[in-house]
């Protein structure tokens, strides 16, 4: 009953490609918590959106993978630039940003005859339709990412909790930041092809903000996050199955996924306040 | 057959006062730094919208109530210890976000309601739409007016408000209610990507040019009517998606702003 969902192979797949974004989730949200980010991360989901679009139109589905890629790293070297500029403040330059490149995607696909499936897909996803060839694309993503955030780990906490102290010792403030931001978008590339951009947001800030609740040791809430991350994924995949499949209720598996997510953290939530 | 009928002519009518509105309510999220709770707004409200739609209520009641949860939600979230502001807003984001996606995908046929929530349908926009508005824009205009003092104070020296005997809970309450009547109002007929683009650059822009708060409130009110009838003029001559235009006419007047402000700062010229 708890496993058997699990034979059939594309929700195996599907379970498979989850397990692989809770582990770069955890570690990577809880930077994600430290720094504040969370407004950059949302921002990153919105805007590799004309990436896709414009990879989809040249080279299909091959296309999309570098279209995002692209798309992401431009916006975090945009997104770095402004907030180092100070003409705005961070949050408005953060909302232009995101506002201008979606609205961009979105002007490119109006075009297209099919382009309200074309923005359902991009929103949810295709976690269903995982195929063995994404699942090692993200596995390749997710080992690099997490080699550079383990080079850079060190540095991103003291700029973090000290960015002066950081600057006198000789790091380089905005070199980090642009690390950091890399990092986020390649997360997003990674992911946002097989789960949409509803999952994407959540896995890059609910994990480390549920963790938070229950410890303040930063290793313990990357594994925590990664352990919430996966099973409030395969709670999800379970639901979303037992309502399709027994009780006829379309629950798409990427929402469902989200909602336990958030669920476990409300549940935390009294914990957080004994500490 | 009278004026209004034209669907064309009420989607000008909606871009002026929609980007009129927006740009009101814009100078205080600019210089208070909301933009990210702005968003979060915009996402949170949805499954207000939607279940609201699902039975059979007025949709502008849902969305206000579910706007109001995420306000007190965020409010109470950041008080817990080593939780702040942007992880707060960011998890209630996500989860209204999904809450509205997934009520949405239960039922049939969802997919243009769901396009159209993210860039609006604002040639589809009805005359009871323009009405609500329209009033929503004398409220707001009238609100800030009233408590334009009081607001300023307490947005750039709150211990200072606090200390002259303001109740500066109070008037952020007024704030983050008025932010929330305008998305709610404001998404059903733009989207929210238009929404909080037409919340955020005008004002930014506006921002760059003076540092005097009428001027900036006038100033991003004319960008914003400006950049919602040549955003709609641009759509109508590219064939583009209405939302999609308008958002990047309000960043390319951004630009502009920036652009001429970056241009102007030259050794032994000062900006004031």
């Amino acid at each position: 009953m708890l496993i058997e969902p699990f034979r059939v192979p594309f929700m195996a797949r599907a379970l498979a490609e989850l397990a692989l974004l809770a582990l770069v989730g955890g570690p990577v949200s809880v930077f994600v918590f430290v720094r504040r980010l969370s407004f950059v991360a949302d921002a990153l989901t919105h805007t590799v959106f004309p990436g896709v679009v414009v990879g989809f139109l040249a080279g299909g589905l091959t296309g999309v993978f570098v279209g995002a890629l692209v798309a992401g790293l431009v916006t975090a070297l945009v997104l770095t630039l402004l907030t180092r500029r100070g003409a705005l403040s961070d949050d408005a330059s953060t909302a232009v940003v995101l506002t201008a490149m979606f609205a961009l995607g979105v002007a490119l696909v109006s075009r297209r005859p099919s382009y309200t499936s074309d923005l359902t897909a991009f929103l949810f996803g295709r976690l269903l339709t995982v195929t063995p060839g994404q699942l090692a694309q993200t596995a390749v993503l997710a080992g690099a990412i997490l080699m550079l955030l383990a080079v850079g780990a060190r540095a991103f906490l003291f700029r973090a909790f000290d960015p002066g102290g950081a600057t006198a010792a000789g790091f380089r403030v905005g070199a980090l930041d642009l690390w950091l931001n890399v990092l986020v978008a390649l997360v997003v590339v990674a992911a946002v092809r097989a789960v949409g951009t509803v999952l994407v947001i959540a896995l890059l800030i609910v994990p480390a903000a549920a963790a938070r609740l229950v410890s303040d040791r930063l290793v313990a809430m990357a594994v925590l996050g990664t352990a919430v991350t996966f099973a409030a994924g395969y709670l999800g995949l379970l639901i979303s199955w037992t309502a399709s499949v027994g009780h006829g209720i379309q629950l798409t598996s990427a929402s469902a996924v989200v909602l336990v997510l958030v669920a476990v953290y409300l549940v935390l939530l009294p914990a957080g306040r004994n500490r | 057959m009278s004026w209004w009928d034209d669907a064309v002519h009420r989607a000008v009518v909606e871009a002026v006062l929609a980007g009129a509105l927006a740009a009101l309510i814009g100078v205080q999220v600019v210089l208070r730094r909301l933009s990210f709770f702005t968003m979060a707004l915009t996402h949170a409200t949805f499954p207000g919208v939607v279940a609201a739609a699902i039975l059979g209520v007025d949709i502008l009641l849902g969305g206000a109530v579910a706007g109001a949860i995420v306000a007190v939600g965020v409010a109470a979230l950041s008080r817990r210890r080593g939780q702040d502001a942007a992880a707060a807003t960011g998890v209630l984001l996500s989860g209204g976000f999904a809450l509205g996606v997934g009520l949405i995908a239960t039922q049939h046929g969802f997919r243009r309601d769901l396009s159209s929530f993210l860039v609006g349908s604002i040639l589809t926009v009805s005359p009871r739409d323009l009405a609500t508005t329209a009033v929503l824009l004398v409220v707001v205009a009238a609100v800030l007016t009233v408590c334009a003092r009081p607001l300023l104070f307490a947005g750039f020296d709150p211990a200072g408000a606090r200390a002259a005997g303001l109740n500066t809970g109070a008037l952020d309450l007024v704030l983050l209610l008025s932010i929330e009547a305008v998305i709610v109002t404001v998404v059903p007929a733009v989207g929210t990507i238009l929404a909080l683009a037409l919340i955020v650059a005008p004002a930014a822009a506006a921002r760059l040019w003076s540092d005097r708060l009428p001027v900036i409130t006038a100033l991003a009110v004319a960008f914003g009517v400006v950049s919602g009838v040549a955003g709609l003029a641009a759509s109508a001559e590219w064939n583009v998606a209405a939302g999609a235009s308008i958002t990047l006419t309000a960043t390319v007047i951004l630009l502009a702003s920036w652009l001429r402000r970056y241009a102007g700062r030259r050794p032994g010229r000062t900006w004031p």
